[in-house]
């Protein structure tokens, strides 16, 4: 995933076909992350602390219906991935940046908890079952597809 | 037309639940580390979420990687409540206490 261009609106991205389909594979697995907040509340004791974890809960759990139905429509927009000769272009509006991040975020903590929670450089692809390289590949694609968006914004 | 005083009725106002401790300041927005969440990111969502420089983004994200936790901003109950949803949208372990 390498950017073509920018401006202040937008950045064009060239993807190769397997990365076009790592993309949209990885993004189908949105929501990743279990419900509830990741972490949670250090106050699950104070009964008030507890109400409002439970409003955030469920504030939450809109904001990820939202994004997967913002997503669903992205994906399914024609043209959204333009073919080229060397694979297809991308055109990220800047507005979409930012929940994209969101989306890619969560599937990378999502797969990372799957996976246990593991400290870096404590996984050893070689040794994990089929399903685990799986969880563990969505988990490192989503970081580099973060890190090629917020490299492309200067974010 | 007759100028008669008639009682002032005054619409009924909704009562302040919170309390005056509540408003005030003393509520902590702490963000916790952890092996999963890139630097780079974290280092955006704390521009994002506080409109902070660069420079104090990256300085709150390192005391995160290093110590463990960095203590972000101390505001009102409302106001720190805002803040964790905010960090928590972004999939960041955020949490709040109460400043001892």
């Amino acid at each position: 995933m390498k950017q073509v261009r920018a401006d202040e609106q937008s950045v064009v991205f060239q993807l190769s076909s397997s990365e076009r389909d790592a993309l949209i594979q990885i993004l189908q697995t949105y929501p990743a992350m279990p419900a509830g907040p990741y972490g949670g509340s250090k106050e699950r004791n104070n009964p008030q602390a507890a109400e409002y974890q439970r409003l955030l809960d469920e504030a939450l759990a809109e904001k990820r219906a939202a994004h997967k139905r913002h997503l669903d429509a992205w994906l399914a927009a024609p043209d959204r991935f333009h073919k080229t000769k060397a694979g297809c272009r991308l055109t990220l509006e800047r507005a979409d940046s930012e929940w994209l991040l969101q989306v890619l975020n969560d599937i990378r903590v999502g797969h990372w908890l799957e996976l246990g929670s593991p400290e870096v450089g404590e996984l050893k692809p070689a040794r994990l079952a089929e399903k685990a390289i799986t969880t563990w590949l969505a988990m490192e694609m989503s970081g580099f597809f973060q890190m090629s968006i917020l490299e492309a914004f200067d974010c | 037309m007759a100028n008669v005083a008639e009682p002032l009725v005054l619409p009924d106002l909704e009562k302040e639940t919170r309390t005056k401790d509540e408003l005030e300041p003393g509520y902590l927005v702490v963000c916790w580390n952890d092996p999963v969440n890139l630097m780079q990111y974290v280092t955006h969502v704390f521009q994002k979420v506080f409109g902070w420089n660069r420079q104090k983004a990256e300085h709150h994200m390192m005391q995160v990687h290093e110590q463990g936790k960095s203590v972000l901003t101390r505001e009102s109950l409302e106001k720190a409540e805002f803040y964790v949803h905010q960090l928590q949208k972004y999939t960041l372990h955020a949490t709040m206490e109460r400043d001892a």
